[in-house]
């Protein structure tokens, strides 16, 4: 992929999905969706990841994400 | 009209909205849409397959073989007789009738009948996700006529003021009647429906609509299992 290559355009906005399968295992990063707002987004990360059994799925606009440092900075 | 006729309703009509959600996997305006499209196709697809396996505990199916030869038999919405050409189309489907069908199906889990109240419980729960899709698309603006028309066909699939659904609802088999249910699908959408004037004499109790017609002959055919014959190896044509 192109870096910083971005899916988004227009009014949409990415998202971060993050689900678990279990009560004992953490919430983990299991894909994206881009969407206009927050329904959206919802309904597509359940349509978009639902091939899983998970007990608990979220997502979080990417931009709400703080990044303490990337790939090759540590 | 009883309430075998009214679920088997809910089911036809299901079964095609999944059809039609799905013609759409590959033509809606961006990938997750498309997504969405085919997630949505299977999640109703499932639930009509529910609501056929309530039929023989509620006691009388009142299905007939005229189904396998007669297209007018389905008890569809005239909105689902053709495919449609137009993403409008799908977003009123998406937002109005699916939302009018989860209407009914909370009307009947509040219900006194115990095998819908445990049967239909979890199809709410999915369709939330049909819901905040198709609201959120009807904010973003659409053609005005597929709106009306599906606001119309809404209005006729809940029934006439004082008809049998009415009757249910009296009974306690049904939680809300008609009255109840249209006020139910407008602060669902945070809208009124358009003013509509409903022949109710020309209204079909059994197929929950005034127009006549049905699905097309493709459709008609695919249900059959017939469009399948056609690629079928030359041997297993029977």
């Amino acid at each position: 992929m192109t870096p910083g290559y971005k899916r988004v355009s227009g009014d949409a906005v990415e998202y971060e999905v993050f689900a678990r399968k279990s009560r004992v295992e953490a919430l983990h990063l299991v894909g994206s969706v881009v969407a206009p707002d927050d329904d959206l987004a919802m309904a597509y990360a359940r349509a978009t990841y639902d091939e899983e059994r998970w007990c608990e799925m979220a997502i979080v606009r990417k931009e709400h994400v703080i990044e303490l440092w990337q790939p090759g900075e540590a | 009209m009883s309430l075998p006729d009214l679920v088997l309703s809910i089911a036809d009509n299901k079964q095609m909205l999944g059809l039609r959600y799905a013609e759409w996997a590959t033509r809606a305006p961006s990938l997750e849409a498309d997504i969405a499209a085919a997630a949505m196709g299977l999640d109703d697809l499932g639930h009509s397959r529910v609501l056929y396996g309530c039929l023989e505990p509620l006691g009388a199916d009142p299905r007939g073989p005229e189904r396998e030869s007669d297209a007018g038999s389905l008890r569809n919405l005239a909105y689902f007789d053709q495919p449609w050409s137009e993403w409008s189309q799908f977003v009123a489907a998406n937002a109005i009738l699916d939302t009018a069908f989860t209407v009914m199906i909370e009307a009947c889990v509040g219900g006194s009948v115990e095998v819908l109240q445990h049967r239909l419980r979890k199809m709410l729960m999915e369709e939330r996700y049909h819901f905040l899709h198709g609201r959120s698309w009807l904010r973003s603006g659409i053609d005005k006529e597929p709106l009306e028309r599906a606001w119309r066909e809404a209005i006729e699939f809940f029934g006439p003021p004082d008809g049998e659904t009415e009757t249910l609802r009296r009974d306690g088999k049904l939680s809300m009647g008609p009255a109840q249910q249209r006020r139910r699908l407008e602060e669902q959408l945070e809208a009124r429906a358009p003013r509509v004037d409903i022949d109710w004499k020309a209204w079909d109790p059994i197929r929950r609509r005034t127009a006549r017609g049905a699905i097309d002959e493709h459709t008609f055919g695919m249900l059959r299992g017939l469009e399948e014959k056609k690629y079928a190896p030359t041997a297993a044509k029977g």
